[in-house]
């Protein structure tokens, strides 16, 4: 039997503005690859594609809710550059997220009889600060007993989901709900502030915007940036050069998860307003595939977050007018992460072929 | 019956290092043979060649007077060549016999059969159904060599197998060889302990710089003679004037280091102690792998060792990280070059910045100040003449040469009282050799003192004042380079003792 004999090969170099380039690639394979599935299905592919990515965005309202979705998605994306960007990989986002909303939203239903300026920045303060302490668990785990950050902090986002079904249906559900499982509608002092009349844009894109500017500048001009970058290429480096290793793993997953609490916190007094079981379509998990597309850069995950938020909306138009499940929107974000890792494969490594071989196993 | 391997005129050239040169070597079974060398003398590449991983440029490999082409691992299994390397190749996670079925033909109840007659006939005792991670290391090799011997092998060859045994362990891995010979298999042994060579060989191979330089009966043969022999007597006698310390004032003083390692590729250190005067060069020799990668570290603070007292300029530094101990004047320049003392994928002055040191002010409150940085690596690069003046150039495009002069200088430029360098020149042309040497000798002019760890021993007579020699994780006494020769290096790399 005769085989076809290939050898992978990592590429030198490579350019910097084809590795920024990549991700446009993504999406337009990803373009094409929704076509296909729509044409399978029976559509008119263009006409299927226009529903899903021009539609949602056609009107005022429709942009407002890109914004909507897109700021909690950058905001933990943000965030998870710090991680991934120094080798430390949490996947537990959107438990810190979840935990970040418990939290907020605890304070929340604390000052249910209050009214004031104050309490709006408590509740996001401790939103924060509960998706970090959250984060901290696996950094620590990782740090002082050589656990794998991957899994605990996967782990734990069923730990925050089962904690909020617990207290959603119990101790806080909302004593005139008829057993709902929800809370109060929150006070207006807890909630995020409207931009404009009649659409759910909120202040929170302020949030998000002055955290990619703060993150921009950590990253690219503070020493922990750079030990962060340094680390993420070579921990070996890190070490001679005498940067604080454990430390470091724990400031990362620091600022994620307070990014994922604020995104948390965001969400629940922000479109939702009180706290219920689902209070974020996965968008803590999203945010990796954003994170990745956006190449780890701030300015580059503001884009992402536009484009995987622009998903999530054309998931709902499409259910509408093509009566096709809302799950495909996750279809056409696993096939952006798909085509993305994809092309970086063959950005990063070339592949020659060497000839037919007799096969003599 | 009778095996006979015959390698003849084997040449292998890698850019820049000619690996093998014209090697030819006859073997034939019922004797265990030595390959003797130090490192880069051409032993593996000349084993991975046999062992079909590496294809020769030239020469031919002969068994039993047939040609035989060995393209890949498989060519070699086919021919019956097996091969135990230093690093073993089991899945930790499967049970010793899952391992041993993954790559053989037989079936379960077959291969079972076989494998316990081949442990009954060697006396190897080993539970087949645990997994492979709860053996020890002297067990996984017996797994590895069953692997072998199921394939009923006319040649064995081990190379550097007692790295990582026991005393014990060993002992019992040269009882199992010597049946092994006894029942006609070729063994070919690789090493560069000469006690071993000694104790457990027939015939020896000294290989040098990829050549070979004898082939001799090891019954003729003593520790000095084979010392000789792998180190080379022709060596460079141009050394720097040797000064005489006595009454400088003392720098560094180690006293009873002691490192145990969990990781059984690491070496461990025993009972360490070493002192260095102003402007003072100690040179460490030794064969790699004898404990100069954990020393190296132990020095530069990425290993923090418990108990361990080291005094620098007369204050307590054992506990310091290497950021802290550059603060207090001392710098560091690791073997790894590539990888570990500066990054490829980052700029020159980014790779500056990494020797980050209080008055330097690099960072001001936290902030990056770029200007400083550029400012300061453009004088390094025209100091130490590295050919380019372009800081925001990636340091994967520079040389190997000018990598080493950029990361000399900047652990140089801020005037260091101790400079800790691990084989400074290895894989360098000549040109940049000497650069580096003559920079290593203007530092200890200037009053300024350095610990050279090294495997090239020409180096080593060249710039040290004082040198000793590691070996399995101990020093040797420690000794004035005038009164060093080679061979004494020798013995007492390989193992021996003089006196």
């Amino acid at each position: 039997m005769e085989v076809q004999l290939i050898k992978i090969e990592k590429r030198n170099d490579v350019s910097r503005s084809i590795y920024f380039l990549t991700p446009v690639l993504a999406i337009f394979l990803t373009l094409f690859g929704g076509g296909i599935i729509f044409f399978i299905l029976g559509f008119n592919p263009i006409e299927a594609l226009k529903f899903f990515f021009i539609t949602p965005i056609s009107d005022l309202y429709g942009l407002s809710e890109l914004l909507v979705k897109a700021t909690p998605l950058c905001l933990i994306a943000i965030g998870l550059s710090f991680c991934f960007k120094s080798n430390n990989w949490n996947i537990g986002a959107e438990g810190q997220l979840i935990f970040g909303g418990i939290v907020g939203g605890g304070v929340a239903l604390l000052f249910y009889n209050h009214d004031g300026f104050y309490v709006l920045p408590i509740i996001i303060l401790s939103g924060a600060i509960g998706g970090m302490l959250f984060a901290m668990i696996p950094a620590i785990l990782k740090t002082y007993f050589n656990t794998n950050e991957i899994l605990v902090s996967l782990m734990l986002v069923y730990v925050a989901k089962l904690l909020l079904d617990y207290l959603v249906v119990g101790p806080w559900s909302n004593p005139e709900g008829f057993n709902f499982p929800e809370t109060r509608q929150f006070s207006e002092s807890a909630k995020m502030p409207i931009l404009f009349d009649g659409l759910r844009i909120h202040a929170g894109i302020f949030i998000t915007l002055i955290t990619v500017f703060l993150s921009w500048l950590i990253l690219y001009k503070t020493y922990l940036g750079f030990q962060i970058k340094v680390s993420g290429l070579s921990l070996k480096t890190a070490k001679y050069a005498g940067f604080k290793g454990k430390t470091m793993i724990i400031i990362v997953f620091m600022i994620s998860g307070a990014c994922a609490g604020l995104a948390g916190v965001g969400e629940i007094t922000g479109p939702i307003g009180q706290l219920h079981r689902n209070i974020s379509p996965d968008y803590g998990f999203t945010a990796i595939i954003v994170a990745f597309l956006g190449r780890l850069n701030p300015v580059g995950i503001i884009f992402a977050s536009l484009i995987v938020a622009l998903t999530y909306l054309g998931a709902e138009t499409a259910q509408i007018f093509l009566q096709v499940p809302k799950y495909t929107g996750q279809v056409f974000q696993g096939m952006i992460l798909f085509f993305l890792l994809g092309s970086d494969y063959l950005l990063f490594f070339k592949i020659k072929f060497l000839g037919l071989k007799k096969n003599e196993l | 019956m009778n095996t006979k391997l015959k390698v003849s005129e084997i040449s292998k050239i890698y850019p820049g290092c000619v690996a093998n040169d014209k090697v030819s070597l006859e073997f034939g079974s019922g004797k265990i043979y030595a390959l003797l060398g130090e490192n880069g003398a051409g032993k593996s590449t000349l084993v991975k060649i046999l062992s079909g991983v590496v294809k020769p440029d030239e020469g031919q490999v002969f068994l039993n007077n047939e040609s035989i082409k060995l393209n890949s691992p498989l060519d070699a299994k086919k021919n019956n060549i097996g091969m135990v390397f230093q690093h073993f190749n089991l899945f930790e996670t499967l049970s010793v016999f899952e391992n041993l079925s993954i790559d053989s033909d037989k079936n379960d109840e077959d291969l079972r059969v076989l494998v316990n007659d081949i442990l009954k006939k060697y006396n190897f005792k080993i539970d087949l159904d645990i997994p492979v991670l709860n053996l020890s290391a002297g067990q996984k090799q017996k797994v590895e060599i069953i692997r072998c011997l199921i394939r009923n092998p006319k040649v064995l060859i081990m190379d550097e197998p007692t790295s990582v045994l026991t005393e014990q362990e060993t002992d019992d891995l040269f009882i199992s060889l010597k049946q092994f010979s006894k029942d006609g298999i070729l063994i070919i042994y690789i090493t560069h302990k000469l006690k071993e060579v000694l104790s457990l060989c027939d015939e020896v191979a000294v290989m040098r710089k990829g050549k070979v330089v004898s082939v001799s009966n090891t019954i003729d043969e003593k520790i000095e003679s084979l010392a000789n022999k792998m180190v080379g007597e022709n060596l460079n006698t141009i050394k720097k004037k040797i000064n005489n310390f006595k009454n400088s004032e003392e720098i560094l003083k180690i006293s009873n280091l002691n490192f145990k390692s969990d990781d059984p590729y690491e070496t461990n250190l025993n009972n360490l102690n070493l002192s260095l005067k102003k402007g003072e060069c100690l040179g460490i020799a030794g064969i790699s792998g004898n404990g100069q990668n954990e020393l190296f570290q132990i020095l530069s603070g990425e290993i923090i060792t418990e108990g361990t007292s080291i005094k620098f300029r007369n204050k307590e530094i054992g506990k310091l990280n290497p950021r802290e101990r550059r603060e207090y004047l001392m710098a560091f320049s690791p073997e790894d070059r590539i990888s570990q003392a500066a990054v490829p994928e980052l700029k020159i002055y980014e790779n500056v910045a990494l020797n980050n040191f209080k008055s330097s002010n690099f960072f001001e409150k936290g902030l990056v100040n770029e200007r400083k940085i550029k400012e300061h690596s453009k004088k390094i690069l025209s100091n130490f003449s590295v050919n380019t003046d372009n800081v925001e150039l990636k340091s994967q495009f520079l040389s190997g040469g000018n990598l080493q002069k950029l990361i000399i200088g900047r652990e140089l430029i801020t005037s260091p009282e101790l400079l800790v360098c691990f084989n400074p020149t290895w894989g360098l042309d000549v040109g940049a050799i000497n650069y580096i040497h003559e920079t290593l000798i203007q530092i200890n002019e200037q009053g300024k003192s350095s610990i050279l760890i090294s495997t090239d021993n020409d180096e080593l007579l060249k710039l040290s004042d004082r040198i000793c020699v590691i070996y399995k994780g101990k020093l040797s006494k420690i000794m004035n380079a005038d009164t060093v020769t080679a061979e004494k290096l020798g013995i007492l790399m390989g193992g021996g003792s003089i006196d």
